[in-house]
């Protein structure tokens, strides 16, 4: 009696422990599947900034991306000019620029660069893309061509820069 | 301890056969994260081949030529191609689907400014009714990498036709951000108003450009014929930016540039600085110094000397533009000293509603001459102007003002009401 009496306890403590351990797996396994989802997550809805990977750049201010996607900066180096690439309308990484580095409406946006054509200050306005096919593949392409596209969509050859020291799906990026 | 570990590894090794009952749930999960993920591929997959097709619907045209670097790249000047929509001149400040390749040099692109207009004022003898205002083209071109041309002509109705003006014939070479060389007859930057809005009357929110710097004005030089350096100063935050100007100043008709020549060999030169604060988007600041010998007149010869400063805060909620100028007159043979002074204030700001086309804007100005000044010739000047704009579309615009104005002492205060639709095509 008293061996049987030993035994029940330390058979419900077994089981406990096994209970423990597949709960432990569990655990571990949901966590295998979530990370890259949550990754994935927090990279949704991000815009990248990506440039050539040939031009001298990969960490840039807000201010600096403004200033670039304005027009305002027009060169790279001496040799190599910036060649502005725009997702055309309607695109959800367009209305993310306008909204955080322009801060223009769609109607702002045409006449802001109507203006600065007008006003010699620009010979063109940025060339137009339709899809994020083609920013990637002319963004690898074209020397000195930056453009922005979906983060969870970036080509190969293409550098993602930094904006604000942070990279697309990093807590704190401004482009989303 | 022991029994624990074993359990534990022997688990980890035959996690899917041991323990079903507990591994069931996250089988489900798995398979269910999978399905979604699948499902999400097809419609993000869906999305981006709506997204392709949408320019067609409303965005403004794209060119008509692919773009010069994937030339090579027969996948992509397919979908380029795919993409496009039908061939047709563009607006040339609208975005274009092709960066010339340098056997294209140059490519010539052309955009227009034009503007009717209705006037009724209280004035004596002045009649109202409508009157044709400007038609203004404007060309863009790149001859290289690294050359521009830009022109401007305005087309003015006069009692016996048109009066035609090259109004801006510039070529510029850009050796970087920091510096800029063209050669032509410019707009003077002596003021933000003049090289802002140039002849387009539907870039301005206003009806009428401000006294101070209004064209066949005296009081400014509203152009110049020369050369000029211009650029950015590294300057962090600040992002301050320069251009430096030599040409001939006024002409002996000090209303206008001297295009033909220089009629006192004497060149007038001037330099802007402006800051565009990145802290402050929107925000410009500036001021200038504009220095010219003028020979008004037989036997006349007068020193000036120009400094203005300006503030132009541009977000449109609210938008501010202000602007002061001294003009400084020295004779060279009395040694006598005349100062004009003007400024004008202009408030506007976009209202919300209605898809953000309305923008309500009132302007004050002043200008003060001494009375015994002899070069400008102008009156003096205290001038409100209220009104509205409405955009009709993002490329035309409807505005209408009231204006009171009263020249200088002792004269009646003038009350007109003034219509104008404006657009660029």
């Amino acid at each position: 009696m008293t061996r049987t009496h030993k035994m029940r306890p330390a058979k419900a403590s077994g089981t406990q422990t096994t209970r423990f351990s597949l709960a432990l797996l569990c655990g571990i396994l949901t966590a295998a599947f979530l990370a890259p989802l949550a990754a994935q997550t927090a990279k949704e809805g991000a815009v990248a900034i990506v440039v050539n990977a040939n031009t001298p750049v990969s960490n840039l201010t807000l201010a600096e991306v403004r200033k670039i996607f304005r027009g305002e900066k027009q060169y790279w180096s001496t040799d190599l000019p910036v060649v502005l690439l725009v997702r055309a309308p309607v695109a959800r990484e367009r209305d993310i620029v306008l909204k955080v580095i322009y801060q223009m409406t769609e109607a702002q946006f045409r006449q802001y660069w109507i203006a600065k054509i007008f006003r010699a200050e620009s010979v063109s306005a940025p060339k137009l893309v339709y899809s994020t096919d083609m920013a990637n593949q002319l963004v690898s392409t074209l020397p000195g061509a930056i453009s922005f596209i979906d983060a969870r969509q970036i080509g190969s050859g293409l550098k993602v820069l930094r904006v604000d020291g942070k990279l697309p799906g990093e807590t704190g990026y401004p482009l989303r | 301890m022991r029994r624990f570990s074993f359990a534990l590894i022997v688990l980890l090794c035959a996690a899917g056969t041991t323990g079903a009952q507990s591994a069931a749930p996250v089988d489900e999960h798995t398979e269910t994260i999978k399905t979604l993920l699948a499902r999400l591929e097809k419609v993000e997959k869906r999305l981006a081949e709506l997204e392709a097709r949408q320019p067609a619907a409303g965005a403004p045209a794209p060119a008509a030529e692919p773009f010069a670097g994937a030339q090579d790249k027969p996948g992509t000047q397919a979908a380029a191609v795919e993409k496009r929509e039908p061939a047709g001149m563009t607006h040339a400040g609208m975005g274009q689907g092709a960066e010339p390749p340098p056997s294209t040099f140059p490519s010539l692109k052309l955009s227009g400014f034009a503007d009717i207009n209705f006037s009724a004022t209280d004035e004596k003898n002045v009649n109202s009714g409508f009157n044709l205002g400007q038609f203004v083209l404007h060309a863009a071109s790149p001859l290289s990498r690294k050359v521009s041309y830009f022109g401007e002509i305005s087309f003015t109705a006069t009692a016996t036709g048109y009066n035609v003006d090259v109004e801006r014939s510039i070529i510029r070479y850009d050796y970087n951000d920091h510096f800029k060389l063209s050669f032509g007859r410019y707009h003077t930057p002596v003021n933000y108003w003049n090289t802002a809005f140039h002849h387009g009357s539907w870039l301005q929110t206003t009806i009428s450009r401000p006294e101070m710097i209004k064209f066949g004005g005296r009081l400014l030089p509203v152009h110049f014929i020369g050369l000029q350096a211009e650029g950015d100063i590294p300057s962090g935050g600040a992002n301050l930016g320069y251009s430096f100007g030599v040409g001939n100043g006024r002409g002996s008709i000090i209303s206008r540039g001297g295009d033909p020549g220089d009629v006192n060999n004497n060149r007038a030169w001037l330099v802007s600085l402006y800051s565009r604060p990145a802290r402050l988007y929107g925000l410009q600041i500036g001021g200038s110094v504009y220095r010219d010998k003028i020979t008004p007149g037989p036997g006349q010869r007068f020193n000036e000397l120009i400094s203005s400063a300006y503030l132009a805060w541009t977000r449109e909620t609210p938008e501010i533009l202000a602007e002061f100028a001294n003009v400084h007159h020295s004779d060279v043979n009395t040694g006598r000293v005349f100062n004009t002074h003007a400024f004008y204030v202009q408030l506007a700001y976009r209202l919300p509603f209605t898809e953000k086309r309305w923008k309500p804007y009132y302007r004050f100005e002043y200008i003060n001459r001494p009375t015994t000044e002899p070069v400008l010739g102008i009156t003096g000047l205290l001038g409100s102007t209220a009104g509205m704009r409405y955009d009709i579309s993002d490329y035309a615009a409807l505005k209408a003002e009231y204006r009171n104005t009263k020249r200088g002492p002792g004269q009646p205060h003038i009350n007109g009401l003034f219509l104008q639709t404006s657009f660029t095509f």
